[in-house]
């Protein structure tokens, strides 16, 4: 370890091993960031490792010493390495005042939006995740502004505007309203596992739900134009890992506020799609607890049989129980249930 | 290379670029958009605060209406300004602008019951969403409404040279898609210039990465006339750290559902300015605000560069964050809020002047070439101004572009264009790298050509500025020669265009005689509207240049002295 690393402060990597990033922004996230502002001091050196890529083939980790400046952000050390040290450092940038939403990164394994977050003692950075890189920390934006273009994040009104202003409170626009701080920096959809999978599901990821959510959450949107839109989301494949959420710039409750009502909207407006949530609500409003047997023969009806050694891993490992499923239909806690979750029409 | 033909080549993604574009597509024009960012998420656009209400609109008496068309003419452009455009300008704010946009979805807040929030006040605004950050979701309609017209758009293409039909008539731009290394030609039958008010040309600049004064230096070297290039405008309270904060703003102006504003302190902790109380009417207080802090540094009581704070310690926590977006960068340095003050520091912001056009249809004085927004130099800025450019200049150039037929590709310019280009992709061992002088010059700019300038410094900068050109320029070398996503190769572009626009704005401050309103002169601290009451036009003469005078009209509004001393001026 240099005599410099020595120096920092209690946040250094003495105290903070290496893709222990998360629990760092979790600890720092009660403190109202001051910690992480107070981790360095004007003058020490920052440690920053950045992944040099090329489509001809270059792909290294370079390392620079960055002197820290009285509140230096990560852009701050990519713009004086960019002037200082390698010149030909290719990051993408414009407003440097979280606007643009241009220059995220992934900053020891999180996604940051460069301009907003302190820089750390010691920094690796990479390009975001989930979309091609073109060169250095510069990815392709346009899978992501294709898909959401193909979502037609717009309003289509069912009635005439009626005229300026028009009627309209902040209460019904509560959600919609959250969703207009999405400033497209795709920090989430670098970090959605979801998305992580590739092709395996037609989900749109978080990013392009939120700006569909702008619209779409909105009450002045004709609800057959929000129908259209939600059947190309793949919505219910969305984990609710909050993955999204806690790497949000803009701090928008992506989940609770944005995909939650999108999911409701969904499910009154594209029932179809939420096949496997109303078959789940009615059999825990029915029997008040999961059965997955019963999740099972509403979703496959004995088309299920057809891969016969799975259901015969479940029944094993005791996942489902047949009997359970057909003589059980009730528990003592269907009342409860049923009084919370409404009765449920059949899917 | 890609040629693509379209109707009008628009340059410029922000307000007036974007308005331009959806406009003609609405009259069965095909515009193409090429954009050095991204459409509607780079420039000056996304950093509307909020929008001024113009007129009548949602309640504002006549008293209020008066009061903001003489904030625009007094206070935002010292009388440089076409006041029968003004009222033009003002009448389509009330009528057209508002309604179409809430129409298309804009968000205009509202509070639980339903009434649009507004500031109180002698001119009142409102707010897209939130305070502070009207113009993202404003610019990102914009994006969307592009989008859906299914408008071609080029983005993080640099323009770097007009094209010309052999009568000298504009036909189209080359430039370069810097992300792809790719060589892209558009042929039009005009193209319509909307670079923006604010270029980086200074070492703390609003300006944001990809603005070098293209719009100027573009037009410039086509032969356009320019106007007031010397008429800079500056923010006083932007955070002095970090450096990539720099345009970001502690809002001087009046907050949404509150009586209250932020105020500013010196050095010694006294209070020297608060806009409700030492500027009504001065809605967007920014050059009152600057003559405020001049006394201060005269007085040895704050520097430019920094040592003088704002912030909101006198206000309740709940009633700035109501609406507004002002505690986020507070909270996120880790200061409290709303207890702590931050540093603040000057910083270049618009430029009052651009390409002089005539405002009744954008046109430049070169045939085929119009401007729009912030670098049609008529008028400082505001969101809603672009934006009616952006209208104006699409009513013209449709009416206009019936006659005339499609042009052809001019191949020796656009080869030339080519050659030049390349030659600034070489790599130069012992070179100097072109971040290096985009430094230099930017540094330059603050000290010799900053808020208080004289003709010796004025001289000297010019001096300097040559030595560069000499010195620096025939050594400029990339580190890689890649053409894929090289930055470098773009900073090199634009340190050529950043030298003419830097060469331009000295000539025409050390032309300007006066001192008015945010441009001081140390040598001349009068503001003299016996004299300058006009427009001072730059103009291509043979391989130089000329100056010429072009006296405003004042049909509403007008001064009532002939000289006094600008920091006696109120506004």
């Amino acid at each position: 370890m240099s005599a410099q690393e020595s120096t920092f402060g209690p946040l250094g990597p003495e105290r903070l091993a290496a893709g222990e990033a998360r629990r760092l922004g979790q600890r720092e996230r009660q403190d109202t960031l001051a910690q992480r502002n107070a981790g360095l001091a004007v003058g020490d050196a920052v440690r920053v490792r950045i992944r040099r890529f090329d489509r001809e083939g270059a792909d290294e980790i370079q390392t620079f010493e960055v002197p820290c400046r009285k509140w230096m952000r990560v852009l701050d050390a990519l713009n004086w390495i960019a002037d200082n040290a390698a010149h030909d450092l290719a990051y993408r940038w414009f407003c440097g005042s979280k606007m643009c939403g241009t220059c995220a990164v992934r900053m020891n394994g999180r996604e940051v939006l460069a301009c907003w977050e302190a820089v750390e003692p010691d920094m690796t950075i990479e390009p975001l995740r989930n979309l091609p890189v073109i060169r250095d920390l510069v990815v392709d934006r346009a899978p992501f502004d294709e898909k959401v273009a193909a979502l037609e994040p717009w309003i289509e009104r069912p009635v005439t505007y009626p005229g300026f202003p028009e009627p309209l409170s902040h209460k019904e626009m509560k959600n919609a309203s959250k969703a207009l701080d999405c400033i497209g920096c795709m920090c989430c959809y670098s970090a959605c596992p979801v998305i992580g999978l590739g092709d395996l599901t037609d989900f749109a990821g978080p990013a392009p739900l939120v700006q569909l959510g702008q619209t779409a959450l909105d009450p002045r949107n004709d609800p057959a134009k929000v129908a259209r839109s939600l059947a190309r989301t793949g919505i219910f494949n969305c984990v609710s890992c909050y993955k999204c959420e806690e790497v949000c710039p803009a701090s928008i409750p992506i989940v609770s506020r944005v995909i939650e009502p999108l999911k409701a909207r969904a499910h009154a407006l594209v029932p179809a799609m939420a096949r496997h949530p109303r078959a789940l609500r009615t059999i825990v409003a029915g029997r008040g607890r999961v059965d997955p047997g019963a999740l099972i023969l509403r979703l496959q009806g004995f088309w299920a049989l057809r891969n016969l050694s799975r259901v015969l891993r479940l029944l094993l490992r005791g996942k489902i129980n047949p009997l359970k499923t057909l003589l059980q239909r009730t528990t003592p806690a269907s009342g409860a249930a049923r009084r919370v979750l409404g009765r449920e029409e059949e899917p | 290379m890609r040629v693509i033909q379209a109707d009008v080549a628009i340059v410029g993604g922000g307000a007036a670029g974007c308005y331009a574009a959806i406009n003609l597509h609405r009259m069965g024009v095909r515009p193409v958009i090429l954009c050095k960012g991204l459409v509607g998420k780079s420039g000056a656009s996304i950093f509307a605060g909020n929008l001024v209400i113009s007129g009548r609109a949602l309640g504002n008496s006549e008293e209020h209406a008066r009061n903001t068309a003489e904030f625009l003419i007094k206070y935002h452009n010292q009388f440089l300004i076409d006041q029968n455009w003004a009222r033009r300008c003002g009448q389509w704010i009330e009528s057209v602008y508002y309604p179409e946009l809430e129409q298309a979805g804009l968000y205009l807040r509202r509070d639980e019951q339903g009434n649009v929030v507004t500031s109180p006040g002698k001119i009142r605004s409102v707010a897209a969403n939130v305070q502070g950050n009207s113009g993202v979701p404003f610019m990102d309609l914009r994006r969307k409404q592009v989008i859906k017209a299914a408008i071609p758009r080029l983005e993080e293409t640099a323009v770097t040279a007009l094209l010309h039909r052999p009568d000298g008539s504009v036909c189209g731009v080359f430039g370069l898609d810097y992300i792809a290394g790719e060589y892209v030609a558009v042929l039009a039958r005009a193209v319509i210039l909307a670079t923006g008010y604010s270029d980086r040309l200074h070492a703390r600049s609003t300006g944001t990465r990809e603005m070098s004064g293209d719009g100027l230096a573009i037009a410039w070297r086509a032969g356009a006339a320019l106007v007031n290039l010397e008429m800079q405008w500056w923010h006083t309270n932007d955070m002095a750290a970090p450096p990539s904060w720099q345009r970001m703003q502690v809002y001087p102006n009046p907050m949404l559902g509150s009586e209250k504003s932020a105020r500013m302190v010196n050095a010694a902790g006294e209070e020297f300015f608060n806009q409700q109380q030492d500027d009504p009417l001065a809605y967007g207080p920014y050059t009152v605000q600057l003559k405020a802090l001049a006394r201060q540094v005269h007085a040895g009581k704050a520097r430019y560069e920094g040592g003088y704070f704002a912030g909101f310690d006198h206000c309740d926590p709940r009633e700035v964050e109501a609406y507004t977006s002002y505690a986020k960068g507070f909270r996120q340095l880790g200061l409290r809020f709303p207890e702590d003050l931050a540093e603040t520091a000057v910083t270049a912001h618009y430029r009052q002047g651009g390409i002089d056009v005539d405002t009744q249809t954008m046109r430049s004085s070169v045939p085929g070439l119009y401007a729009a927004g912030g670098l049609a130099g008529h008028s400082n800025g505001l969101i809603g101004l672009a934006t009616y450019d952006g209208k104006v200049v699409a009513d013209a150039v449709a009416a206009d572009i019936r006659q005339g037929a499609a042009p052809d590709l001019p191949e020796a310019q656009v080869e030339s264009e080519r050659r030049r280009l390349e030659s600034l992709r070489v790599a130069r061992t012992g070179g100097v790298v072109p971040a290096a002088i985009k430094e230099r010059v930017r540094a330059l700019m603050w000290e010799k050509v900053g808020v208080e300038k004289d003709s010796a410094g004025l001289a000297s900068a010019l001096d300097d500025l040559a030595a560069i050109r000499l010195d620096l320029l025939p050594r400029m070398g990339l580190k890689r020669t890649a053409k894929a996503a090289n930055y470098e190769w773009l900073d090199a572009i634009d340190v050529v265009n950043m030298l003419d626009a830097c060469e331009l704005v000295m000539r025409s401050s050390l032309e300007r005689e006066e001192s008015r309103g945010p441009f001081m002169r140390r040598d001349f601290p009068l503001q003299d509207n016996a004299n300058w009451l006009a427009a001072n036009v730059i103009e291509p003469s043979g391989n130089g240049f000329r100056f010429r005078r072009r006296p405003y009209e004042l049909p509403f509004f007008r001064p009532d002295f002939d000289t006094r001393s600008n920091l006696e001026v109120p506004w």
